[in-house]
């Protein structure tokens, strides 16, 4: 057994831990929420069957799945450099290019994931709740409003949860190209003290509090959204 | 585009088994490591999951517990654990040895919970006719319970196989050579063609988890044709 020697983590190893936290929680949130809006508009052009769009719609749902996330985040990275005009990436490197590519390869991946739970969600509110909807002379933007998202939202919660917490957990992978994220700086106090027990734990720590806090306020946006149920005898 | 650049003789070849003689590598290892986790988490995690369903209350404690702590970190920080840690304890895994044992604990943990939901999904019903019939608890659990449970959970089964075909590619963190490794290698040789590079890595694991998937479903609808047909091998 060997003895852990907690002092690497002061100073200077622990400001990088707290650099690379930051780090994490922003990359998650900008992804998570590119992710919902690619996810949204994917599953609702899905639901309603527009032909024309069908295609690319599903084209797009099955290759953001069914593509490793890493590969992913070195397949937009490699190539923005060779797409995008010069003018974009100057704008983009002020910003820290890997962030940009990271974040936009993890929203794209958990947007195709999401994009499926919407229209599973929506595929799940019955016919008879628009027709009734109709019948007591409802517009579109208040069947939205008041009867579709009210329920879409309470099916879709628990899974749009389990989604965001995965998607916490993948940001770990942009350490690949270089994101200073808290798994990189990790690895970097190990590389340069050869004590990488301690930062180990202490970011496991992190993604587990992180985690656990997530599932958990998602359990309680779900008994938000429950709060006005009534259950038709 | 340079697509004449990336698939040259040489390039398919390492994409598809690596330097072979010796390492192994490329698809080939991806595959590999793929179906080894998926045979062994499947083994672990059904352990775990029948555990957590109905085992005493310390073992579901502990099962309980293992998932949810497995559940709530990255697979990368489990395979950092199981590659960098142990050289402080006076041990050198190897790589392949690391990522799969990191791959196997980690997918374990998602199949005990999809091997629960199947376990809830069984009908009271299965049970009392296998009671009723003079079946043994365990004969009970062996023929009803668990090939009805095994048989629900085929497609969320499935979902769990194709991120473990999708998670392989965090071997490449560590240096194991298999399919994205070898990509990042023939990338790093080009440099001026990683649009073609990682798009045909993109189009290779879509294909394979496709056809995973398709597999899959074909040995659902086997399954439910015997079942159907009420051909049951004796």
């Amino acid at each position: 057994m060997i003895k852990l020697d907690w002092s690497i983590l002061l100073g200077d190893g622990g400001e990088r831990l707290i650099e690379g936290a930051k780090v994490t929680l922003q990359l998650a949130a900008t992804s998570l929420v590119l992710a919902l809006v690619l996810g949204f508009l994917f599953g609702v052009v899905r639901w309603l069957q527009i032909r024309p769009l069908e295609p690319i719609c599903w084209l797009y749902v099955e290759f953001s799945r069914n593509a490793p996330p890493l590969v992913q985040i070195l397949f937009w990275y490699f190539s923005a450099t060779v797409v995008l005009p010069g003018w974009a990436i100057v704008i983009l490197r002020d910003y820290g290019f890997q962030f940009v590519a990271a974040s936009f390869a993890l929203g794209v991946y958990h947007s195709g994931f999401v994009a499926e739970i919407v229209r599973g969600g929506l595929n799940a509110i019955p016919r008879g709740q628009y027709e009734a909807a109709q019948a007591i002379g409802f517009t579109i933007p208040q069947t939205v409003g008041s009867i579709l998202m009210p329920q879409l939202l309470r099916v879709i919660m628990p899974m749009l949860t389990s989604e965001a917490v995965s998607l916490v957990k993948n940001t770990s992978l942009a350490l690949a190209i270089g994101v200073t994220e808290i798994t990189y700086q990790a690895r970097y106090i190990d590389v340069y003290t050869f004590r990488g027990v301690e930062a180990l734990l202490v970011v496991t720590a992190f993604y587990l509090v992180t985690c656990l806090a997530i599932a958990g306020c998602g359990s309680l946006l779900q008994r938000f959204l429950q709060r006005n149920r009534r259950i038709a005898a | 585009m340079n697509w004449e650049l990336v698939f040259t003789a040489n390039n398919i070849r390492r994409l598809l088994i690596g330097d072979f003689p010796p390492a192994l590598g490329g698809v080939a290892l991806t595959l590999t490591l793929a179906a080894l986790g998926i045979v062994a988490s499947t083994i672990i995690g059904f352990a775990i999951g029948y555990a957590r369903f109905a085992g005493s209350r310390p073992v579901r404690w502990l099962a309980t517990g293992y998932v949810e702590f497995l559940r709530n970190i990255p697979l990368l920080i489990l395979i950092f654990w199981a590659y960098f840690a142990p050289p402080y304890f006076g041990y050198t895994p190897s790589k392949f040895g690391s990522v799969l044992v990191a791959l196997v604990l980690f997918n374990a943990a998602y199949i005990a919970e999809v091997l629960r939901s199947g376990l809830l999904s069984v009908p009271v019903g299965q049970i009392e006719a296998a009671r009723a019939v003079g079946m043994s608890p365990t004969q009970q659990v062996l023929y009803v319970v668990l090939p009805i449970a095994a048989y629900n959970v085929i497609p969320a089964l499935t979902g769990r196989y194709i991120t473990l075909l999708k998670n392989t590619s965090l071997a490449f963190l560590i240096g194991l050579t298999e399919l994205t490794e070898i990509g990042r290698q023939i990338n790093n040789r080009l440099l001026t063609a990683p649009i073609e590079v990682y798009a045909t890595l993109l189009l290779i694991y879509f294909l394979l988890n496709r056809s995973l998937s398709a597999g899959m479903g074909l040995f659902e609808d086997r399954l439910r044709f015997n079942r159907v047909f009420c051909r049951f091998a004796k």
